[in-house]
């Protein structure tokens, strides 16, 4: 929690630093790295109950165009919640068709959900279909800093909901169902709902996050809002910063998103490669995340 | 009257190749218990196991089948041994991820390596068509059904009929008792496992006649596959086929009969799944 409180007022001073001709592009990339480390606490949030879920490219993707459809009419705040209230609808019927069957039902459900999030933008009318859609700055391009900041409070956010959730009953529930179901429910642990809730409040946090994205590219395609590589960001950036922690998704979007960004500019499409290499390794070699690993090394020394 | 017939038709032919690629995640699922989300990306290295026997050697995709289905039976067990097995004992979050990983892995590099072009293999009978009672359909379609029959016919045999076939299905039933019955566990998943590749290679060899080989043509399939599965119950063998003709009869009317279907095809098979997860959820309440 120390190390949320530093960065997020590193974060905030960033803007005022005396970077020079660096500032443009430390600024950038800090606001991605901000909503996708957002995206991945909102991803590990539903996964502390041990759900898989590839969807949270598509929440990511229905709050950046909803915002971005309703913001000239009613601002950019009410869009933005907008957005998150459209990926929490979303959500909840994906849920309540899904959540109470095996798992692996669940993750199918979301690959194809986020699938077909994307064929519905492309064909729908209103959408702008497979040319895109313009959107406006926020606050109407009043204040220059006003998306970085708006970035900043949803990291803020979701990473303040992702404490109080591990601080709080919930997360005993959620813990409980991630390692066993038949006992949770024999515990008197309502399963259901608490899965339900979780991931209600996860894809309203991711569907934040991207509402904010879409005032931050001012221009949003299906390939880019919906795809793929989101939902793989969403989920290997708490994997390999550390599972149902709040500082490994945080520790982990940092490192990451930046990794990317150099990715990008070498190696342009295929960069996934490394996140799904990634993937394997961490999963294979180092289950608890980067955070774990270090701990452990820390506990080990004194030991 | 004649639109429905060629429509069925079509939806029926389109039918064998999805329940082949049905049936090797339904083999994964149902015997190995691996929720294999890099299913498709076994049927894309087949097609591209084709394209370059094709163009480098000219070589009939007929005959590549054969070394496409070895190639990937090859790549499934070492993916198996690899990566599968040390995960076989972890929570199924685990897993799940660890195949997406595998997945993603394979897809992006395939994209690193050919590019994101597609590529037909296009050998003389490509284009030529069978005309039968006013209807017409494609050589490749009607020859990828015929095989894609007889394979399955050999899969059936295989697991009803054979020893090891036996031995697949009882450690399907259960992970102890056979190996307490001197079955070797590690050896029926691993060849389940590849079996399971090799069928996605199979057809994708086919599809690469049939479509085009790209880096991104199997995740389409992952899912489709993934809709028959869910349809049939997961790791139900036995339902994939009429499963896969539920799939692609729906897809067939779809493309036919909604104005733009074009495009909405590919949200049927979201259909397929939302609906029977909902009808199991609301069932197994």
């Amino acid at each position: 929690m120390i190390l949320a409180g530093v960065l997020l007022l590193l974060a905030l001073i960033l803007p005022a630093l005396p970077l020079g001709s660096w500032q443009a592009f430390a600024l950038d990339t800090a606001q991605f790295a901000f909503l996708l480390s957002g995206l991945a606490l909102s991803w590990d949030l539903l996964a502390r109950t041990g759900q898989l879920s590839l969807a949270h490219g598509a929440f990511f993707g229905l709050g950046a165009y909803t915002a971005a459809l309703t913001a000239p009419l009613i601002g950019t705040l009410p869009s933005l919640l907008a957005g998150a209230a459209v990926a929490a609808v979303g959500s909840f019927l994906l849920g309540l068709a899904t959540l109470r069957l095996h798992g692996m039902y669940f993750a199918i459900a979301t690959l194809a959900f986020s699938e077909v999030m994307r064929t519905f933008v492309l064909k729908a009318g209103f959408t702008g279909g497979s040319i895109g859609m313009i959107v406006a700055p926020p606050f109407d391009g009043r204040f220059p800093l006003g998306g970085y900041y708006l970035a900043v409070t949803v990291l803020g956010l979701c990473v303040l909901v992702s404490y109080l959730v591990s601080r709080s009953r919930f997360s005993y529930a959620m813990a409980a169902i991630r390692q066993g179901e038949p006992v949770a429910r024999v515990l008197g642990v309502p399963v259901v709902r608490v899965k339900l809730l979780a991931f209600l409040l996860s894809s309203a946090l991711a569907g934040l996050a991207g509402g904010v994205y879409g005032m931050k590219t001012l221009f949003l395609s299906p390939y880019d809002a919906f795809s793929l590589g989101r939902a793989v960001e969403a989920l290997v950036i708490p994997i390999f910063g550390g599972l149902y922690t709040t500082t490994g998704p945080l520790v982990g979007g940092l490192l990451l998103v930046s990794l990317e960004t150099w990715l990008r500019l070498r190696i342009g499409e295929g960069y996934l490669v490394v996140y799904g290499v990634l993937l394997i390794l961490a999963i294979l070699f180092l289950p608890r995340g980067l955070v774990g690993w270090l701990s452990r090394r820390r506990g080990g020394g004194h030991a | 009257m004649e639109t429905i017939l060629q429509t069925l038709i079509n939806g029926l032919l389109a039918a064998g190749v999805y329940a082949l690629v049905a049936s090797g995640l339904a083999l994964a699922v149902g015997v190995v218990g691996i929720v294999n989300f890099a299913h498709g990306e076994f049927l894309m290295l087949g097609a591209f196991v084709s394209y370059f026997l094709f163009a480098a050697q000219g070589l009939d995709p007929l005959i590549a089948l054969g070394v496409a289905a070895i190639a990937v039976f090859v790549a499934g067990a070492i993916s198996y041994y690899g990566l599968i097995r040390p995960v076989l004992a972890a929570p199924e979050l685990n897993q799940m991820l660890l195949t997406f990983g595998l997945s993603i892995a394979l897809q992006n590099l395939a994209l690193l390596l050919f590019g994101a072009d597609t590529r037909v293999v296009s050998p003389p009978y490509q284009g030529s068509t069978i005309s039968l009672l006013g209807l017409s359909f494609g050589v490749v379609p009607f020859a990828s059904f015929v095989l894609s029959v007889a394979l399955l016919g050999g899969l059936y045999w295989f697991l009803g009929r054979t020893r090891l076939g036996f031995a697949v299905r009882a450690v399907a039933q259960n992970r102890l008792a056979p190996g307490l019955l001197g079955i070797e566990t590690q050896r029926i998943y691993l060849i389940a496992f590849g079996l399971s590749a090799a069928l996605a290679g199979i057809a994708g060899v086919m599809l690469s006649v049939m479509l085009y080989a790209s880096p991104t043509i199997g995740f389409a399939y992952t899912l489709k596959a993934f809709a028959i599965i869910v349809m049939a119950g997961l790791g139900n063998l036995r339902g994939v086929i009429p499963a896969a003709i539920v799939l692609a009869m729906a897809e067939a009317f779809v493309s036919t009969y909604v104005p733009g279907g074009g495009g909405w095809v590919e949200a049927v098979f979201f259909l397929v799944i939302f609906v029977s997860l909902t009808y199991r959820s609301w069932r197994f309440r």
